[in-house]
């Protein structure tokens, strides 16, 4: 009797208010994605169908992602479960969706949505592929959302399985996803100059997650502050790699909100180069609010910062 | 793919219907009518009509931009392997005196896992986990089918696992996140690697307030390590009241989007061999009679990671209380005068304080605090501070040094240094929360 009551009182005393959101009276289906990007998409796509929350924020590292009992309840009531694949959710992702015990979203539903499926995926190694390789990605590189053609293939996904799901609105994720293009041809027209003046220009990564944004803006990535994925600077990788800076003329580093900048600091007091704190994600800074209004804001903080 | 196979169908009428025309007229040119040419005619344009539609659809679908299907193709596991790991665990013991390690050892491979996962079937996955070591050989750690499919939200367990009794004794030894043994009350009362059981569990999820809760139920063969020297008259296990039986209330709370709490409450009980003593040489066969034996507990951690640091930073706070619940005087049957029950006849009650502050990105600092009343000394406290030092090159090797200052409830205190190294290879299913 004192346990129960003990119970109720824990209830009581942790229900916290209501949460705020959208309304799901309204929504036909309820998407949860991993990244704050793939959520964008799904809502640009979804328009008022389609209830959209995501699990990792934009500052934080994707790959390291705490598995927290309040995300199940997210995907409780999931229609889809759309993730980005190739083990960028390897940590975290299969704690959730077994605990979800929503058969909607596990693998082989129709809710359970791979992402990188539709993709072309740069960086997938050849031959022999272990962990003395760092945290290397054995089905290829999962930071693809950072390359706008990858972005409308993300959408033309997401408006067939949305249409799959709820046939009724068919029509509507059809014309929400050629809105969604249009838009970022637009923007695409807007951004051209910054993309010329990036083009061909050597710059340095911390991480291999800029490969899909080196690829679409034409920059060189001519070394990486990690010497391995995952890995940190070591003394030796430095050494060389302003080295390597000294030789081809990088002078702006590239790198994520999430990790500390003291050794890019360090090398770009050595080389004389920039360090450039750039959102990977939708909401990775203040004002980045959107996909269109990321890839704006990297390729307009790019270009200003290149010599 | 009904498109194709719509235009293929539609090609095929357009290019044959004009051939299967001439042929005819071929045959029978006397035989040739007005309305046959007429509908000879009609049926020639509908085909260039529909040949002009095909191709006109031809030109918007190579205009359109990139289809899908343009990255992985086919299967990433098409032999249906199971996802193979192991975890080795080097432990060295250098306490002044002797080792104090179970196998007397200064420097030892304390345990090797080997785990086996994969999905069954469409309802069931598989979790097998093997305890290799020098002295227990190969011993069946967990082994367990999870049902995935039950109705209202279910969710079962079917098989050995641990026991969700208090928190860290969900979590394998080689795997706990600040030490490198569980803390001195889930030693005591629950065992040194920590509680399992054979059985059933069943789980569901609440949140009629808005946060998680859980539920877990479980029903096991018995609780507790079972000592062989004990013979009872009757297996513990004979009745249904001497099975196993546990109760776990989970309360998980954001506080933060950088902070949550967790309250759970634990109940277990079952029915265990407890030795009788006799003044004389043997008790016609059977040394032990089964007490029931319960244990009720509260755990809190509170967790702090900021999101944006969460690779550098991170604090964890964790508490835990036991009590172990005795009855006094079980039911000894019709034994002779010189036999009594020599069993516990009291409760005993032990707690633990752990943190753990995240200082690098790879490095950690923990202190634990323990506190036992010890059934082993007649419930003379046990008190132990511990100190540990933890480096991760990467995530699947881990090196621990940990410095403990123990005061037994019997005998004389001792300080304990110790050193763990614990490698993981192969894909792993990641550590609960």
């Amino acid at each position: 009797m004192h346990l129960v009551s003990v119970a109720l009182f824990l209830t009581a005393a942790l229900a916290p208010a209501a949460p705020a959101g959208s309304d799901p009276v309204r929504a036909s289906l309820k998407v949860v994605t991993s990244t704050t990007d793939l959520a964008d998409l799904a809502r640009a796509v979804g328009g008022t169908r389609v209830e959209v929350v995501h699990i990792s924020e934009g500052y934080q590292d994707p790959h390291f992602v705490e598995a927290k009992p309040s995300f199940i309840l997210r995907l409780r009531d999931a229609d889809v479960f759309a993730f980005v694949g190739l083990d960028l959710e390897v940590g975290w992702m299969s704690l959730l969706v077994d605990g979800s015990r929503n058969p909607r979203i596990r693998p082989g539903a129709r809710g359970y949505l791979d992402v990188s499926r539709a993709i072309p995926v740069l960086d997938v190694p050849s031959g022999q592929v272990d962990r003395s390789q760092g945290d290397v990605h054995p089905l290829g590189n999962p930071h693809y959302w950072l390359d706008p053609g990858n972005a409308r293939l993300i959408a033309r996904l997401f408006a067939e399985r949305f249409a799959e799901l709820d046939h009724e609105g068919a029509d509507a994720y059809q014309r929400n996803r050629r809105a969604f293009e249009d838009r970022l041809s637009a923007a695409e027209r807007e951004w051209a100059d910054a993309r010329e003046k990036i083009r061909g220009k050597p710059i340095v990564a911390w991480h291999t997650s800029w490969r899909y944004f080196a690829s679409y803006s034409g920059a060189n990535i001519v070394g990486f502050m990690e010497p391995k994925p995952g890995v940190p600077p070591s003394p030796s990788h430095l050494a060389g790699l302003i080295l390597t800076m000294q030789r081809t003329g990088a002078r702006v580093i590239v790198m994520e909100p999430f990790y500390q900048r003291k050794m890019a600091d360090f090398v770009a007091s050595k080389t004389g180069a920039t360090v450039l704190i750039l959102p990977p994600s939708v909401g990775g800074v203040r004002g980045v609010d959107d996909y269109i209004a990321l890839m704006r804001h990297n390729l307009a903080t790019l270009a200003a910062a290149i010599p | 793919m009904h498109l194709f196979c719509c235009a293929c169908f539609l090609g095929a009428t357009a290019f044959t219907t004009p051939l299967a025309g001439s042929v005819a007229s071929g045959r029978l040119p006397q035989q040739r009518d007005t309305t046959r040419a007429d509908s000879a005619a009609r049926a020639r344009a509908d085909s260039l009509r529909l040949v002009r539609e095909l191709e006109a659809l031809g030109r918007d679908t190579a205009a359109a931009p990139r289809a899908l299907g343009t990255g992985q193709a086919g299967p990433t596991n098409p032999r249906f392997l199971p996802d193979i790991s192991a975890i080795g665990e080097f432990i060295g013991d250098f306490t002044s005196g002797r080792s104090t390690q179970e196998s007397g050892r200064r420097l030892d491979i304390r345990e090797v896992e080997l785990a086996v996962q994969a999905a069954v079937d469409p309802y069931f996955r598989a979790d097998i986990i093997l305890g290799l070591s020098d002295e227990e050989g190969i011993a069946i750690e967990e082994s367990y089918l999870t049902a995935i499919r039950l109705p209202l939200g279910l969710q079962g367990r079917l098989g050995r696992f641990h026991m969700p009794i208090g928190k860290q004794n969900t979590i394998h030894r080689a795997e706990l996140l600040g030490a490198i043994e569980y803390p001195h009350v889930i030693q005591r009362f629950l065992g040194p690697e920590g509680g399992k059981g054979t059985g059933v569990s069943l789980s569901g999820i609440l949140s009629p307030f808005g946060f998680y809760q859980e539920v877990q139920a479980t029903v096991v063969d018995g609780l507790g390590e079972v000592d062989e020297d004990l013979l009872a008259e009757e297996e513990s296990n004979a009745k249904a009241s001497g099975l196993g039986y546990s109760l776990r209330f989970r309360n998980y709370v954001d506080l933060a989007e950088s902070s949550n709490l967790e309250i759970s409450g634990s109940f277990a009980t079952s029915r265990r061999a407890q030795p009788l003593v006799c003044l004389c040489p043997s008790i016609d066969g059977f040394n032990a009679v089964n007490a029931r034996q319960s244990i009720v507990g509260a755990d809190v951690t509170l967790r702090w990671r900021p999101l944006q640091q969460g690779l550098y930073r991170s604090f964890l706070l964790q508490a835990e209380f036991l009590r172990q619940l005795n009855e006094r005087s079980p039911a000894v049957g019709n034994l002779p005068q010189n036999i009594s029950y020599g069993g516990p006849t009291r409760g005993f009650s032990g707690a633990y304080l752990f943190a753990r502050y995240q200082v690098g990105r790879r490095t950690f600092l923990g202190a634990r605090g323990d506190w036992l009343e010890d059934p082993d000394a007649d419930g003379e406290a046990l008190r132990a501070g511990s100190v540990y030092l933890q480096f991760f090159p990467s995530e699947f090797s881990k090196f621990v040094l940990g410095f403990e200052r123990l005061s037994p409830g019997v005998g004389q205190s001792v300080s304990r240094l110790l050193l763990q190294g614990t490698f993981s290879v192969g894909p792993h299913r990641p550590h609960p929360f």
